[in-house]
């Protein structure tokens, strides 16, 4: 973290957004560092010195001292004197007092003289020892940095990001690793709420996303920025996920701000590990999340999804299920069921669960009980659909639950609809269709199409049938009388010459020939 | 059904049926509805229990967590005017503020309500100086041990000093250990940063101590609410002559050298030029603040700034004010001395040219304490420092004091007159004023008086 004097922000538009260093920065980051690397054995002082100039020369100052900043950490300094500059100085002071104070040059000698016989040391190492302990007379011993130009960009901006949190009075986060944020917001002895973005009230239709709300326990009473340096902190566990978003209330001297970083910004933890591979609480449910996924279903799996309130606490599912009819999750209405596999654990842990679920806002949720807990009823009577299971959860009894969701989706989607569409095209497939009105091709079973003839799966106008059917004759090659259909858009030719009154005399694998029936 | 108390990181918990009557005595509580039930900030804890005592709620009080202390006893005999202010105090229900002037004995007050209560207490103070010096001062007095908050230590004891830094990083760990909290030099609890301290601590009875309670930008008013109100007010006319030594005040200006003189005005002018460039006129701290702004992308504005501190450096650090020093010096050799400066650099200067045991805000904690010891016991009979000396230390028979370059501030004069105004040897104290001719220094001194 920097000193907040050297933050960079643009408060452009009301907001509050770091200025972050840049490629373009990257030969002033350079001389930086070759300015520490050339003042090794130097004293501070003139190192100092050296970085001022780059002040100069740099656009912004205090990106030249956030930078040094940085190189800091990586700096040794040291004392360098013949004799312990405090011993000096008690020898010298002694000696002054007893020559009943120092005012002329000439008595000054004389105590330094003094104060040499007293230490038996020379008297040219006491005056160079006097004061070489002071900060700008220390010596740069060693600059070890474990970065490279590149590396020293990456740890400014993730300082910068944290500077401008100093002032922060409340953040909100999403995160692809909400157990992991939970736990530092627990850790760093703050205080969280879970809110819904609709809870704005506005009924836009927008599915609801739930944000982590972090602020101090002293917020109820002020917007206090007490609690800055822990948002900083909390920022190193928010970057390391592989995708997140905070927004921060930041009070400027009195305006407040918005601060908006998300993991589209260069903001990472440098010693973070690689973002994680998938880990899992349970073997249990790493052996479910694999088998799932192995299957071609309506439904798509994410893992740990987001925080849901109960209570006054948070609870974070194991999985949750996304409706996606066709495997394309964007086709259908936006539906989730959270998934939780209730291991065997401890007796606290249960009853924790069982709280949990019992308070939890109001979600669709399955969960899983190991059999040997009991407590299958008990988890029953809080509205959560149970699944119970031993040794592991079998996909299957998942599915079926999902499949009734299912079920329902579809109805209601079909409910939705009118009794009779009339779509435009001549030809349409009702896979097409449905995903047209987002529902399933179940849900098309009970829609009359008044001016369409059902073929195969497929809807055509009676008049593109006639005309397909002047094209056809008795005693056609197979694949002249397809690649005729074809052309009428009827992809199904099967089905399409059993429409028109054909079948297919086979000669072959794929060669035939078409007869009128 | 019951109210249950908790202290919960600086705020006080409440759980339970709250009347309304108690919610309107304490405009304060508020509905959590993070955590459920509801919250106070710790400072509000007092008026919350007296609210539900008033209103006849069953209370179970968790919110202290007091260890147990032997009853106190001090051995100082209260002077009169000592005594007044303690009994105004305790009649304020135990919360408030006292204003005495610097050298009348406020530790002795604060040591006495201390006693009376008996119960373990924090004591805050705004410098390392003053955290050894009470620390040094408890630890004769009673027979427990002390513990500290700040100067490198960590350590909780039922009494405690801390200083207001690590104060404010501790309140919500231990605001719940105290039952007495003791602010002195009170007046810095009214900044913006330090108001948390008093508001996280939950600690009933408290007590202020300050040689100036009012500040210019009406943060006592803040003060007031977080301590209590000002209880008593001695002024040092009310005690000069019988408790207080009298002092004069000797003005010394000089001039800077010739090349000084040209690198002042080379500088000045820069600084002057930019702002008829650039249209600031330099009215009030906002038109400051609006160049330093500038100054972030402006380099001209920043070379500008830059030139502005190199002609008050030049100023302050004076070739011809570290002369008139050894004049005084010189004048004084068998008295004891004090030099204030504003700047290390100038401090270190003084100490490097007339081997002045130095101490400033570099000075490690063991050297800084060797050298006040060695002052005390006469060992050194003159010292040099930067403002780390300017509150409340207790630095005995100095009766020279040197202001080599002030910030004219009302209550830095005070309190550095107040360094000196100490009978020695029924000698008359003395303040000299070290200035420089002809610079903004001079009006800054004149604005003093």
């Amino acid at each position: 973290m920097l000193t907040k004097d050297l933050l960079r922000v643009s408060r452009r538009g009301g907001g509050y957004q770091p200025v972050f260093a840049d490629r373009e920065d990257r030969p002033l980051a350079a001389r930086v560092v070759g300015t520490f690397q050339g003042h090794v054995d130097e004293t501070r002082g003139d190192l100092d010195g050296a970085l001022r100039e780059l002040e100069g020369d740099a656009e912004d100052f205090k990106l030249v001292r956030g930078l040094a900043k940085c190189c800091e950490h990586a700096a040794r300094f040291e004392t360098r004197a013949p004799v312990t500059p405090s011993s000096v100085r008690r020898a010298a002071f002694v000696a002054a007092e007893e020559l009943d104070g120092v005012v002329t040059p000439a008595e000054r000698e004389r105590a330094l003289d003094r104060a040499a016989d007293s230490l038996a040391v020379a008297v040219d190492d006491v005056d160079a020892s006097l004061f070489a302990d002071l900060e700008e007379r220390q010596v740069l011993a060693s600059f070890d940095a474990p970065w490279d130009p590149d590396g020293l960009l990456a740890q400014y901006n993730l300082s910068l990001a944290q500077t401008a949190l100093f002032d922060a009075v409340e953040v909100r986060v999403r995160s692809s690793d909400p157990k992991a944020l939970v736990s530092a917001v627990k850790r760093l002895r703050l205080m969280y709420e879970i809110r819904k973005s609709d809870d704005d009230g506005v009924a836009d239709g927008s599915p609801t996303v739930r944000e982590v709300v972090v602020t101090g326990p002293d917020a109820l009473f002020s917007r206090s920025r007490r609690y800055g340096t822990r948002f900083a902190r909390l920022l190193r566990t928010v970057a390391k996920a592989s995708e997140w978003r905070l927004e921060a209330t930041v009070d400027d001297h009195g305006t407040e701000r918005e601060l908006v970083l998300s993991d589209d910004d260069p903001v990472r933890v440098p010693d973070a590990e690689p973002v994680a591979e998938v880990s899992f609480d349970s073997g249990v449910e790493a052996d479910f999340a694999a088998r799932f996924e192995g299957l071609d279903l309506d439904w798509v799996l994410s893992r740990e999804p987001e925080p849901l309130a109960t209570g006054y606490r948070v609870m974070i599912p194991d999985f949750a299920f996304d409706y996606a009819p066709g495997g394309d999750s964007d086709a259908g209405p936006d539906f989730r069921v959270f998934f939780e596999v209730m291991g065997f654990w401890t007796p606290e842990y249960v009853e924790k669960k069982l709280s949990q679920l019992a308070d939890v806002e109001d979600v669709e949720m399955v969960v899983a009980v190991d059999e040997s807990l009991g407590v299958g009823e008990d988890v029953a009577s809080t509205d959560a659909a149970v699944v119970p299971y031993s040794g592991s959860v079998r996909v299957k009894d998942v599915v079926d639950v999902l499949r009734e969701y299912e079920r329902d989706l579809v109805a209601d989607a079909a409910a939705a609809l009118p009794g009779s569409l009339t779509p435009a095209d001549d030809v349409v497939t009702l896979a097409a269709l449905a995903e047209r009105k987002g529902v399933s091709e179940d849900a098309l079973a009970d829609v009359a199409f008044p001016e369409h003839e059902l073929v195969g799966r497929t809807l055509v106008r009676p008049a593109v049938l006639d005309d397909a059917a002047s094209e056809l004759a008795d005693g056609m090659a197979y694949g002249d009388a397809e690649a005729v259909l074809d052309e009428y858009g009827l992809d199904d030719a099967s089905a399409a010459l059993s429409t028109l009154g054909y079948r297919v005399e086979w000669t072959g694998l794929s060669g035939g020939t078409v007869r009128e029936k | 059904m019951t109210v249950v108390l908790r202290f919960e990181n600086g705020s006080v918990r409440v759980d339970g049926d709250v009347p309304d009557a108690v919610l309107d005595a304490v405009p304060e509580m508020e509905a959590d509805p993070r955590s459920g039930g509801y919250r106070t900030p710790a400072v509000a804890y007092a008026a919350v229990r007296d609210a539900l005592a008033a209103a006849d709620v069953d209370v179970d009080d968790r919110v202290l967590d007091l260890d147990s202390l032997p009853a106190l006893d001090t051995t100082y005999e209260l002077r009169s005017y000592q005594e007044d202010a303690l009994d105004a105090w305790t009649d304020a229900d135990r919360r408030g503020n006292l204003e005495l002037p610097t050298g009348s004995g406020k530790t002795v007050i604060a040591i006495a309500a201390m006693a009376a209560l008996s119960t373990p207490t924090l004591v805050v103070v705004p410098t390392i100086d003053l955290l050894e010096q009470w620390r040094r001062e408890l630890d004769a007095e009673f027979d427990v041990p002390i513990g500290q908050f700040g100067g490198g230590q960590q350590r909780f004891e039922p009494i405690t000093v801390s200083t207001y830094d690590s104060a404010y990083l501790k309140a919500e760990d231990v605001g719940d250990r105290f039952g007495f909290v003791v602010f002195d030099e009170v007046h810095h609890l009214g900044g913006e940063g330090y108001r948390d301290v008093a508001r996280l601590l939950a600690a009933p009875a408290r007590m202020g101590l300050t040689a100036t309670f009012e500040r210019p930008d009406d943060a006592h008013e803040v003060v007031a609410e977080l301590v209590g109100p000002l209880v008593h007010r001695l002024s040092v006319d009310d005690l000069a002559g019988e408790h207080l030594a009298p002092y004069d005040v000797k003005r010394v200006e000089v001039d800077l050298t010739p090349d000084e003189r040209e690198r002042y005005e080379a500088n000045q002018e820069t600084f002057t030029d930019y702002l008829a460039q650039s249209g600031i006129q330099m009215r009030s701290g906002s038109d400051y603040q609006e160049l330093v702004k500038r100054s972030g992308n402006d380099p001209a504005a920043r070379e500008a700034l830059l030139a502005k501190e190199r002609a008050r450096r030049i100023m302050l650090g004076s070739e011809a004010k570290v002369d008139a020093l050894g004049d005084v010096l010189d004048r004084h050799r068998d008295d004891r001395v004090i030099v204030f400066t504003a700047h290390n650099d100038f401090a270190y200067r003084v100490a490097e040219r007339f081997l002045v045991p130095v101490i400033t805000h570099q000075t490690s904690a063991s050297e800084r304490k060797e050298v006040l010891q060695r002052f005390r016991d006469g060992r050194y009979s003159r010292i040099v420092s930067s403002n780390v000396l300017d509150e409340g230390v207790d630095v005995p028979e100095a009766n020279v004091g040197v202001v080599c370059s002030g910030s004219g501030s009302e209550r830095e004069f005070t309190q550095r007159l107040g360094r000196i105004l100490r009978p020695r040897d029924g000698k008359t104290a003395r303040l000299y004023e070290i200035v420089s001719q002809d610079t903004a220094e001079e009006r800054v001194a004149s604005r003093r008086r």
